[in-house]
This record gives structure tokens, sequence and C-alpha cells, in this order.
């Protein structure tokens, strides 16, 4: 048995129809008009203890909805989910001892206290034994370097230092389980790869199972190994990430240093399978299905028209493979 | 669990005794206000020593002993949870490895030490500046405390009921401006009760706020007979049980079917 499981996952928010006025607000009372939308559609998946798994979906596709139902925050319209054999939204309180959650900018941190003050609430709240507290608070503190921050007053913090306290506060407890919605947004490059490093060896050391949603595609590409992607409340991919990219990531990006061109290569190349992304007097960028062409045939194609003096091949990146999907150029089979 | 609501009764004291300023203001703000209250009454006393059977020692003592419980009462946790809700910082607070309710139990009785530290300062200064009369007894003064931690309770229960109702409108101002003067007219905050038309006195004997200031005062001047207290704590316990079951089933309901702002 799956440490997570979901099954058939379904959540339809009502929008209520409001109209302006007095009459329209009384209308409303009346008879009360609901528009629904359906965030998560229909969702399925189940993910291992241990496992880092990348959630990922464009604004809007429903990440943070299925993680407040995974945390129990929020009641699924339809379907099923079991945190460790609990339906967390029914066993609110059990299931919350066996969790750890970051929601974007919300912070657990007591405002006007030096930070230690919170984590030693944790302490008291979670029951931690002093060998656990010690333990962890000493390992957090030396990978997000926290030092000089524990006895500074949370709102004398800087976003960045916030939210490497906010998420040493999260794990403080030796979770089973833990949702980070968004925890890098806002974040400076430094603090980013702060954060991803201690995800990375909690998860290696400590066997928490991690569930990471995230814009930034760097996230997923330094941290996790399993991408699920949500589109419009469905799941669209659910795989190892190198999988992922073998699947769609079919596209090379070839560059070619160039001089002497007798041509616009764009133009007389237009019936070529491949596409010129950006052309200079000497320098070409050429897109191409490595299923279709071989490097050979493109370097062939453009040495009619110039020669070549050096060339850099590369592989298409997570984050462009993304945005094909979502302009619907990959169709997925 | 009660170490653990004391825990975050700690923090929670902890955190506003950093606005210490604040505090200074409200002591210095209530001895005003009981100042201008002893004039008041000094003035209708001038003719005659007994009103409605009560001296000016009496009424002097009981403002005092009014206003110095007044924030145990009625400062509470209903904005600091209508605010948490709007903002969506409840996320937070319902990932909390203890109940909803146990842990803005912590939060009450965190704020109840500040009220508590302001009232008594109050209270001190007060009394060697006008002069109070001293409890009936030791066992009236202890039953005194005791009646007023019910108090605490009731009250806390209608403050989780009134900061609820921001998960369904956007703003708990109007309902708490309504809360304050209810509590203020029917706890006698503002006269004794016993100066009110009869009406409103049976009103005032149903609902529970008289028995946060008016109900404790009487008792420290050692009015009430020992069943007339008993009758008091049974009443308060029945509101206690039913305002804890009203405010569960609200609870219950809004966790369910409201979608929390953010994230
Ligand atoms: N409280 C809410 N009420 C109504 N619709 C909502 C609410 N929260 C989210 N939605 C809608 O549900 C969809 C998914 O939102 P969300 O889960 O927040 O997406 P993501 O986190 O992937 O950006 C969006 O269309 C959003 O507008
Ligand atoms: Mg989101």
């Amino acid at each position: 048995m799956a440490l997570i499981e979901v099954k058939d996952l379904v959540k339809k928010y009502k929008i209520s129809q409001k109209k302006h006025g007095v009459v329209g607000y009384i209308k409303h009372l009346i008879h009360p008009k609901y528009k629904e939308v359906t965030a998560v559609n229909n969702i399925s998946f189940n993910i291992e203890e241990g496992e880092l798994v990348g959630y990922i979906g464009e604004n809007g596709a429903g990440k943070s909805t299925t993680i407040k139902m995974l945390t129990g925050l929020l009641t699924p319209t339809s379907g099923k989910i079991e945190v460790n054999g609990i339906v967390p939204n029914e066993k609110r309180i059990q299931n919350n001892k066996q969790i750890g959650a970051v929601f974007g900018q919300k912070t657990q941190l007591w405002w006007d206290l030096p930070v230690i003050e919170s984590f030693k609430l944790i302490k008291k709240m979670y029951d931690l034994s002093d060998k656990e507290y010690e333990e962890n608070l000493e390992k957090f503190t030396k990978i997000l370097d926290l030092k000089d921050l524990l006895d500074k007053q949370v709102k004398n913090l800087s976003l960045g230092q916030k939210m490497r306290c906010e998420i040493a506060a999260t794990f403080l407890h030796n979770p089973k389980v833990v949702y980070l919605d968004e925890p890098t947004i806002g974040l400076d490059i430094l603090v980013k790869e702060n954060i991803r490093k201690f995800i990375k060896d909690i998860n290696k050391e400590q066997k928490t199972t991690i569930i990471l949603t995230t814009h930034d595609l760097k996230d997923i590409e330094e941290v996790c190994d399993r991408i699920i992607l949500i589109d419009k409340g469905n799941i669209i991919y659910d795989g190892e990430k190198e999988n992922f990219k073998n699947e769609y990531g079919k596209h090379i990006i070839a560059e070619f240093i160039i001089e002497n061109k007798s041509k616009n290569i764009t133009l007389e190349t237009s019936e070529e399978e491949f596409e010129v992304i950006e052309e200079s007097e000497n320098s070409i960028k050429i897109k191409f299905n490595h299923d279709k062409l071989t490097v050979m045939d493109v370097v062939k194609s453009v040495s009619n028209y110039c020669e070549i003096l050096d060339m850099h091949i590369q592989e298409e990146g997570l984050e462009e493979i993304l945005k094909e999907i979502y302009r619907g150029e990959i169709i997925n089979d | 669990m009660i170490k653990k609501i004391l825990a975050i009764a700690k923090q929670e004291t902890s955190e506003n005794l950093y606005y210490r300023f604040d505090l200074a203001l409200y002591i210095f703000n209530f001895i005003i206000q009981i100042t201008v209250y002893v004039f008041i009454w000094l003035a209708v006393y001038k003719n005659g020593n007994q009103i409605l059977g009560m001296s000016f020692e009496q009424i002097t003592t009981y403002y005092i002993l009014v206003v110095s419980l007044s924030p145990i009462i009625d400062w509470g946790i209903n904005e600091t949870l209508g605010n948490s809700i709007r903002e969506g910082e409840i996320l937070k607070e319902l990932l909390n490895p203890i109940s909803f309710f146990c842990y803005y139990f912590g939060i009450r009785i965190g704020e109840m030490i500040e009220a508590l530290i302001v009232g008594v300062i109050t209270f001190f200064i007060c009394s060697l500046l006008f002069g109070v009369l001293p409890p009936s007894g030791i066992i009236n003064f202890l039953i005194f405390l005791v009646v007023i931690c019910l108090a605490v309770i009731v009250v806390y229960f209608f403050e989780i009921i009134i900061g609820m109702i921001a998960f369904y409108t956007n703003s708990v101002w109007g309902i708490e401006i309504f809360k304050r003067s209810i509590l203020n007219i029917f706890s006698g905050m503002i006269a004794p009760i016993t100066l009110f038309p009869e009406f409103l006195q049976k009103i005032a004997n149903l609902l529970p706020f008289k028995d946060c200031i008016y109900t404790p005062i009487s008792i420290y001047f050692g009015e009430l007979s020992n069943i007339e207290i008993l009758q008091v704590i049974l009443k308060q316990c029945i509101w206690i049980v039913a305002l804890y079951i009203i405010a569960k089933i609200i609870f219950n309901k809004a966790v369910k079917n409201i979608t929390i702002n953010g994230g």
C-alpha cells in the first residue's frame, strides 16, 4: 500500500453569482445562483514513502486545491484520499501530527517574537523529545544557515530569511509527509538554492515524503525525481522526470557559428523539416525533431548557404517542453 | 493538553508584552475613566448617603472593580480570529497538532494574562487613590475568582462564534460592536443591574453576561446566598456547554464548506 493514495479526486468550487446593488443582493438571498468551477477533475495517483514529487502546472491548474485536499483543509467534492491510512479531512488533527506544510507566504512563526521561540512552541505542541529537537535544530541551522536569525524577531527578517525559518519550522517535528506549495516564490537565487539543497538532503536522510508545487522549473529540475503535471484540473503526465524529457523532449536546438553567408537561410529552408529560431550574419539557431532528422542532415542543409565554423547542440529543457505542451504543440497520446 | 494550551498562552503573553507601552496607556486610560465615575457619583451622593441601598464607598468599589475586570472579559479573540480567517492565516492554525478550539483557548488565556496585568495594576492604583471596600470574606473572594474564570470560558465561546462569522462575511466589525454593546449593558459595566427597569433585569438574568461582571462583584460584596451562588455556577456551566456545541457545529460546517482564501 502506498503512503499517499488518491483516487478519482474531484473538487468543484461554487462561486456565487451576486449581482450589484441592493435589489441584486436581495434576489441573491432569495434565489442564490451559483456557478461551478471544476478545479480538480478526477485525478488519481499513488505516492510511496520517501518519494520527492514535483507537482507542476500553470497558474490555476489546480495545484493548491489538490494540496489543500491532501492536507485535509478542503473537503473533496468526490473521490478518496488516504495518507498513511488516514483520511485527512475526517481525522484532521491526527493527520496534522504526521504532516508539515508550507503555503506560499503564510507563516506559522510568531511575528513579534524571536524565531527560536516559535521553534520551542513547536517542540511542545508536537511532544518532541529534547534529543529530537536539538538534533533537528542543529542540522537545520547548519544547512539553512539560520545561526544569526534565531534570535531575531520574525518581523525584522527579509522574505528569504523568513522562508528559511518557515521551512525549518515545517520539518522540525519529523513529519512523514511535507507539502510545499510554492515555497520559492519571490525568493532570490541563492535562497532558492539553499532551500533546494535542504529539501534534497532531508528527503534523503530522513526519508521524508515531499510534494513540491512550483512555478520555477529549476526547482523541479534540480530536486525532484518524479513529476506530476496537471493542466486544467487533469493530470497529463505522471512519471519519472527523465522519462518525461525523453517522451516529450524530442527537440534539439543547434546553434551554428557561420561566415560568408550567401542567402537568407530562413527563407531558403522554409520547406525543410526544421525551424530556424534566430538568424544573423554570423550565427543561426535551429530547432528540429530528433526522430525525423539527424544532426548531420541539418549540417548539410545549412552548409549549402554558408561556412560553418562551430556548432553547439543542446537538448530542450523542461521549461521549453512545458511551454510547448501548454501551447498545444505537443499532443499527448 | 493543558500543558500545550499553557505553552501557547505563554507565547501569546510574551508577544503582547512587546507592547508594554500600550499596556501603560490602557492603565492610564482606565484610571481616568474611574476618576470620572467617582466624581459623577460624588455629585450624586452629595445630598444623601444611600442610593438604592448602596453607599458611596460601595459604588466607588463597584466601578473600580468593573473597570479592572472589564479587560479580562471584553478583550477577546474575535478580532484576532476574524483577521486570521480573512487573511488566510487560519490555514496554518488548522494544521496544528491540537484542536482549533484548544489553540485559540491558549491565545485567549494569553490575552487574559495581559488583561490581568492591566486590571490588577489599575485596581491597586485606584484603591490607593479612592479607597475600596475589601471582599466580604476569603471564601467569597475565592468564589469571585472561580466565577470570573467560568465567565472567561463563556465569553471565549461567544468570541469564537463571532469570529467565525468572518468565514461568511468579510468583516466582523459590525457584529463585534453589537457584541460589545450587549456585553456592556447586560454585564453591569455601565451601571449596576439593579438600577435597570424590570424587563431589562429579566433579560439580564437569562443572558450569561450578568455573571461576567455584576454577579462576581455581588459575590465580592457577600450579597449572594450559597444557593444563589450554586445557581450562578450551574447557569454558567449550562451556557458553556450550549455555546460549545453551537461553536462546534458552526466550525464543522464552516470547515467543510468554506474555501479558505490564499495559497
Ligand atoms: N476559493 C476558491 N473559490 C473559487 N474558485 C477557486 C478558489 N480557489 C481556486 N479556485 C479556482 O480553481 C482553479 C484552481 O486553482 P488553484 O488550485 O489555486 O490553482 P494553482 O494552485 O495551480 O494555481 C482556478 O481556476 C481557480 O480560479
Ligand atoms: Mg497555487
